[in-house]
């Protein structure tokens, strides 16, 4: 066991520090350095630079168009991405539906889908959720009808993250509700543009609008669109949630975001010296860095799994668990270490011509303490991983 | 020892809840939230009507002469609603300040609080100063001028009179200044939780009187702990409107063919949340219980402490428990989240609370 990089691999990461350096567009580091949104012009920017390069498919098959890197360069890869502060990649077509399609999917859907993904000429986003169905998600409604070569599909999903940029949407459908509730799921992929496709934002607590209501009234859709068997959908999901928990562990950008708080609490003081003085502030940090750092080997053992060809399983539920617990650790004291300089809100309400004192990276501790109180809720609850590892993981 | 509320207590509780129960539901929060002033002027208005806005005040004033304990109720039945209006910033902060000083002018000033026509707030803490109350830059000099900015003014954007606390000579002081004063600078803002707050820059400002030149920190440590019991009692009905939300969400909400009260595993957070409460709510009586000055203040301190953890604890786990629903806006209980939050957070942190209570 070797845990030093080899003279491969930081040659590599040199490569990846350079390419950072010459190509991460400026006005995008600059906006995401200072915490303001990106539009989706921007996004999709970023996402060409990365494809141009040919680093999209950094967990794809060679086959595919992916970069056949092992689990260390992959580790390095977006360590240092996210440690620059780089935006995140939009999971839904790059790290979820992708292995779905090259897995079950037609040859038409992969010669079609696939190169446009790595390209990121099409913005996917996913139609899982239902208002009655969140944890339960087997227990879908939204129903698909056969009509000649076509699915007729009616119903509401929900939670549909940045579903008002997307082109594309995979949908999970009700075909059969003959059975049981796990069959009669189809897998089945939307155009955002097909008539009867309406999308209605969702306003959350930190007065973002990133998720939606996506409603299908009467949208007929080419049956060639249906992902590997009909009536096989829930298979397919399961296979895709694997995928989703481990992009969500996130590990690389909390250590980021911990080393930016411990730098801003060099000029914070709640009392008479800097909170980087303080000695309960410090037991916080440490705490933080050292589950940080098992998280870091347990995502790398993951990656090695992977490539090892075992394919993310229930570990990952561990991972989403102990990855999002510190995500909310992390906003939590950053929200408590700005404090006061915390109140002033933009939000839905705030006075957004108003310049306050406090500064910029202040005012958003608490919208992101705020927007991360979803990390536990989304890709299946904290509480549902918890049940997948008793009983797949303990065989409880 | 009796732990028992006497009647006149009861009937103000009653009154409060009442009102919180029948005319304040969430949707009426919101609309005042929302709106430019931030609070309902008709609900200030009833409040005054009530003698709510007198309950800390001297008989003669139309007051029921009554301490932080009366406040305490009121307080935590407001936090079950969450309530909006700016009953902490008029009547508990710059109302205990006004009430405290020698201000020989003092009862006009009260009266036009507990009548609910002025507003006022209480200008004590500056921009990145932290939460020690003397450590302050904002002078009061020999010319009668004022100079510096103050921050977190809560309520400012609808105050008639800022109670601004600053240096004077090698004391402190407090001087009323109005809001069209020459030389004032206001800067609005609303706080995460839906509050209005502000910060004020004075540039050779006059002020129209001083309050008190003498022992004026020491009235402020008196009014911020009045502050801290009172944000208390609001967080413990908070906390205890969150497990409510939360066990009537979970009852009908069904997911495995099943309401999700049912599940084991979930009904242990819900008692770990009821418990949470009640043993705040323990820790609030003691507080109020206790008699001997420098132990009731160190456990004020150790009070917030308690509040800032056991208040986000409920508050997340409302949250968490509401599933996706618990993080839109409009469902209520994110928004008891947010108040449970600035409570937390506001006049000093858990951890800055802790070493108070060390130190002392």
């Amino acid at each position: 066991m070797d845990l030093n990089f080899s003279k491969e691999d930081l040659d590599f990461q040199s490569e990846v520090r350079e390419f950072l350096d010459k190509e991460y567009p400026k006005h995008i580091k600059e906006k995401m350095d200072n915490g303001d949104d990106l539009t989706r012009d921007e996004i999709v920017e970023w996402h060409k630079v990365v494809a141009k390069k040919g680093w999209m498919g950094h967990s794809w098959p060679v086959e595919h168009g992916g970069t056949g890197w092992d689990a260390t360069k992959k580790y390095i890869y977006l360590r240092e991405l996210a440690m620059e502060g780089c935006p995140m990649f939009i999971p839904f077509g790059l790290q979820m539906v992708a292995p779905v399609i090259w897995t079950f999917g037609s040859q038409k859907q992969k010669d079609y889908f696939l190169p446009r993904i790595l390209n990121f000429d099409d913005w996917w986003c996913q139609g899982y959720s239902e208002p009655g169905s969140g944890s339960d998600l087997a227990s879908l409604k939204c129903k698909a009808e056969k009509d000649g070569d076509e699915y007729v599909i009616n119903g509401q999903k929900t939670w549909t993250t940045l579903g008002q940029h997307a082109d594309w949407i995979f949908v999970l459908v009700r075909t059969d509700d003959s059975g049981k509730k796990q069959e009669g799921i189809t897998f089945i992929l939307v155009d955002m543009k097909t008539p009867g496709v309406s999308v209605k934002p969702i306003i959350t607590i930190d007065g973002d609008h990133e998720v939606n209501e996506v409603w299908f009234d009467n949208v007929r859709v080419p049956a060639e669109n249906v992902v590997g068997e009909p009536g096989q959908g829930w298979t397919y999901a399961k296979f895709l949630l694997f995928h989703e928990r481990t992009s969500i562990a996130g590990a690389p950008q909390l250590r980021r975001g911990l080393r930016g708080l411990v730098k801003r609490a060099e000029k914070i003081f709640h009392n008479d010296s800097p909170l980087s003085e303080d000695p309960f502030f410090k037991s916080k940090v440490a705490q933080i860095e050292l589950d940080l750092s098992a998280l870091e080997m347990t995502e790398l053992r993951g990656l090695a799994a992977e490539r090892e060809g075992k394919g993310p399983g229930a570990e990952s539920s561990l991972l989403k668990i102990k990855g999002t617990e510190l995500q909310q650790r992390l906003t939590s004291l950053a929200l408590e270490a700005a404090g006061h300089e915390a109140l002033p809100f933009g939000g839905p309400y705030g006075f957004k011509d108003q310049e306050v004192s406090s500064s910029k990276a202040a005012q958003l501790t608490a919208a992101k303490y705020l927007n991360f109180r979803k990390v536990t809720i989304y890709g299946g609850t904290n509480e549902i991983q918890k049940n997948i590892i008793a009983k797949a993981v303990l065989g409880l | 020892m009796n732990l028992n509320f006497s009647d006149e207590q009861n009937l103000l509780r009653d009154s409060v809840s009442r009102f919180c129960t029948s005319d304040y539901d969430f949707e009426t929060r919101m609309k005042s939230v929302n709106s430019d002033s931030g609070f309902s002027k008709e609900h200030w208005k009833l409040f005054a009507d009530l003698g709510w806005l007198a309950v800390p005040f001297d008989e003669e004033l139309g007051g029921l002469g009554g301490d932080v304990l009366d406040l305490s109720i009121l307080f935590e039945e407001f936090g079950k609603s969450i309530v909006v209006e700016p009953y902490l910033a008029n009547v508990v902060l710059a109302g205990g300040v006004l009430k405290r000083s020698g201000f020989d002018k003092k009862d006009e000033y009260l009266s036009s609080i507990v009548s609910g026509e002025k507003q006022f707030s209480l200008a004590n803490y500056e921009p990145e100063k932290g939460y020690n109350l003397e450590n302050i830059e904002t002078v009061l000099d020999d010319k009668g001028l004022l100079n510096g900015s103050k921050s977190t003014v809560l309520n400012a954007p609808n105050a008639d009179y800022f109670i601004v606390f600053s240096k004077k000579g090698g004391d402190f002081c407090f001087s009323l200044v109005s809001k069209d004063a020459a030389g004032l600078t206001l800067k609005s803002y609303k706080t995460y939780d839906g509050f209005m707050s502000g910060e004020l820059t004075f540039e050779n400002c006059k002020p129209e009187v001083i309050i008190q030149e003498k022992d004026a920190l020491n009235n402020l440590e008196e009014v911020m702990k009045d502050a801290i019991v009172c944000i208390s009692a609001e967080a413990v009905g908070a906390m205890e409107k969150c497990y409510r939300l939360t066990i009537e969400y979970t009852q009908q909400r069904e997911q495995f063919g099943s309401p999700l009260s049912k599940f084991q595993a979930l009904q242990h957070r819900m008692v770990d949340m009821f418990m949470e409460t009640e043993y705040t709510k323990s820790f609030l009586l003691k507080v109020l219980a206790t008699e001997d000055r420098d132990e009731k203040t160190k456990l004020i301190y150790g009070l917030k402490n308690q509040i800032s953890k056991s208040g986000k604890l409920v508050g997340e786990e409302a949250v968490q428990l509401h599933g996706g629903m618990g993080v839109t806006e409009e469902m209520s209980v994110g928004h008891y989240l947010k108040r449970l939050m600035v409570i937390a957070n506001i006049f000093g942190s858990a951890d800055f609370y802790l070493q108070k209570y060390i130190n002392s």
